[in-house]
């Protein structure tokens, strides 16, 4: 077994005195594509947010045994300004550390490296465009480029799949297979049905959080690990969450 | 055209357009701040906060702008604190911060025995009584600004438009937001000796959305926003002259004519290039 990214060990977080994750453990290697499903406030965002290092820990530890990991992240989009004035081009450049503190602006080869990510994401047109012009999967592809352009071996992504139409989607999960080669992914989403032919395992998170090391869950399964998702919670019809087992 | 040469023979008046400009370009980079951040409510609480200090100054008998300075820098980093912590609403909290310092400001200058000669400079602004000394700490702070803008344009931009991500980065967030509270409280208590209390919020604001129509560029929109604010306020000054009327209350008049004007054109054209592809389906 190799040697893991990120180790969290008995970590509980929250805001203010109010516990959100208790007492949870996950292992994530560079191979890895987790999916993290649960409800909305069950915690999914608080964790990802410990695992970045920006919420404080109640309790519990988070290690990084092969050294500190670069981290690409996009937050949801739905908590971003769009109407902000920043161009494309500065945005995905805001996920780049400036040599100098004293005087941090971006190099010249920063610069190109920015400019070349945007046309490897097709999304090269735009870049000097501020991010309101832009249609929702092109948003997300600027935020992925900026998640992409420190080269991180973690990415973890919070809900990507709204706001954008399924051939944006289609592309987006394509483009993660490709990714998943060279970095650990951790996919957030209350919609476990579009992202688990995906993922190749998945994270329950409801306050507690259940690893389960495969793709395919049952109704049964989450009702033991106490994980209500959206699908089953108001799904008329259907009872399996997953596609068949073959 | 010889009564605008004339007036400008005047040193009172050369001094009242170089603060026009100089406060031009102060507020068009600490506006820019505020307008991309939607923080005009917070900069309208520190604003109006700043009268305590003003008052007390008074009473006390010191320079009321010390005392503005010192109220709206406390309130500044005050809200920015409450809402870091977020465990009161921020928008009730600037709401009591905005009254409380308007009524201590009255109730000191009314303790404060005779007569207050310019308290309605500080409520309106009076741009013509504008000093020397008033000159240099405008040039001074708008030079400090100026550099710090330039120096630290990537993490300013970065912490406004994304906070959190911003301290995934390694970004020290507080310290920015703090001092931009600070540069912003600083920024408008120079700005009320040109257009008042009541009035100053408009110079952060106007020209910012004005540029805005050209641009959503941050790095652009601030010489935009100065060359708008500028224009307004100096044609504000010579008509406040000519027609005898207040100059703070012609300087935002003219800023919002502006606006208004450079709106009308947008609505204008866009209706034009509208009109045009829409012949193209006939």
């Amino acid at each position: 077994m190799s040697i893991p990214l990120v180790k969290i060990e008995n970590v509980s977080s929250g805001y203010f005195s109010e516990t959100v994750l208790r007492e949870v453990d996950l292992e994530i290697f560079l191979s890895d594509f987790i999916g993290v499903i649960g409800p909305n406030g069950g915690g999914k965002t608080t964790l990802v947010k410990t695992i970045l290092g920006i919420q404080p820990l109640f309790k519990g530890r988070i290690t990084y045994p092969s050294g500190k990991p670069r981290m690409g992240y996009l937050p949801q989009i739905s908590q971003i300004d769009k109407s902000f004035p920043i161009t494309v081009r500065d945005l995905v450049g805001s996920g780049l550390r400036a040599r100098r503190r004293w005087f941090p602006h971006l190099g010249s080869d920063q610069k190109k490296q920015v400019d070349t990510l945007l046309e490897e994401a097709g999304i090269a047109s735009f870049a000097s465009r501020p991010i309101g012009e832009l249609s929702g999967g092109q948003i997300q592809k600027a935020f992925l480029c900026r998640a992409l352009i420190n080269d991180p071996n973690l990415l973890i992504l919070d809900e990507p799949n709204t706001f954008v139409d399924k051939g944006f989607e289609k592309e987006l999960y394509r483009w993660l297979k490709e990714l998943n080669k060279k970095m650990a992914i951790m996919l957030i989403s209350h919609d476990i049905g579009t992202i688990s032919p995906m993922v190749k395992t998945i994270a329950c998170v409801n306050v507690n959080l259940h690893y389960h090391p495969s793709n395919q869950l049952t109704e049964d399964i989450l009702k033991v690990y106490n994980c209500p998702v959206d699908l089953i919670a108001h799904g008329p019809v259907p009872h399996r969450v997953l596609k068949d087992h073959e | 055209m010889s009564e605008i040469a004339g007036i400008l023979e005047y040193a009172f008046f050369r001094n009242a357009l170089a603060a026009a400009i100089l406060t031009s370009i102060l507020s068009a980079m600490v506006g820019t701040y505020i307008v991309s951040r939607k923080i005009v409510f917070i900069s309208g609480g520190i604003t109006h906060a700043s009268f305590g200090g003003i008052g007390m100054a008074y009473f006390f008998g010191l320079n009321p702008f010390l005392g503005a300075a010192i109220f709206a820098v406390f309130s500044a980093t005050g809200i920015e604190w409450i809402s870091q912590k977020g465990k009161v609403r921020e928008d009730s909290a600037i709401a009591i911060l905005w009254s409380l310092g308007m009524a201590l400001g009255i109730i000191f200058v009314f303790m404060t025995p005779g007569y207050t000669p310019d308290l309605m400079s500080f409520l309106f602004g009076n741009i013509l009584s504008v000093t020397h000394s008033d000159l240099y700490l405008l040039l001074a702070f708008c030079l400090v600004a100026a550099l710090f803008f330039w120096i630290f344009y990537r993490p300013i931009v970065n912490t406004a438009f994304d906070p959190e991500f911003a301290l995934i980065m390694g970004i020290p967030v507080a310290f920015f937001r703090y001092t931009m509270s600070v540069m912003i409280a600083l920024a408008i208590v120079l700005s009320i000796r040109s257009v008042g209390i009541i009035l100053v919020l408009s110079l952060f604001t106007v020209p910012q959305i004005t540029a805005m129509l050209f641009t959503r560029n941050f790095a652009s929109v601030i010489p935009l926003a100065a060359f708008w604010g500028i224009l307004g306020s100096v044609l504000g000054l010579f008509a406040s002259y000519l027609l005898d009327i207040p100059s703070g209350a012609a300087i935002i008049c003219m800023l919002t004519l502006q606006f208004l004007l450079v709106k009308l054109v947008v609505i204008v054209r866009e209706g034009v290039n509208r009109k045009r592809k829409g012949d193209g389906d006939f």
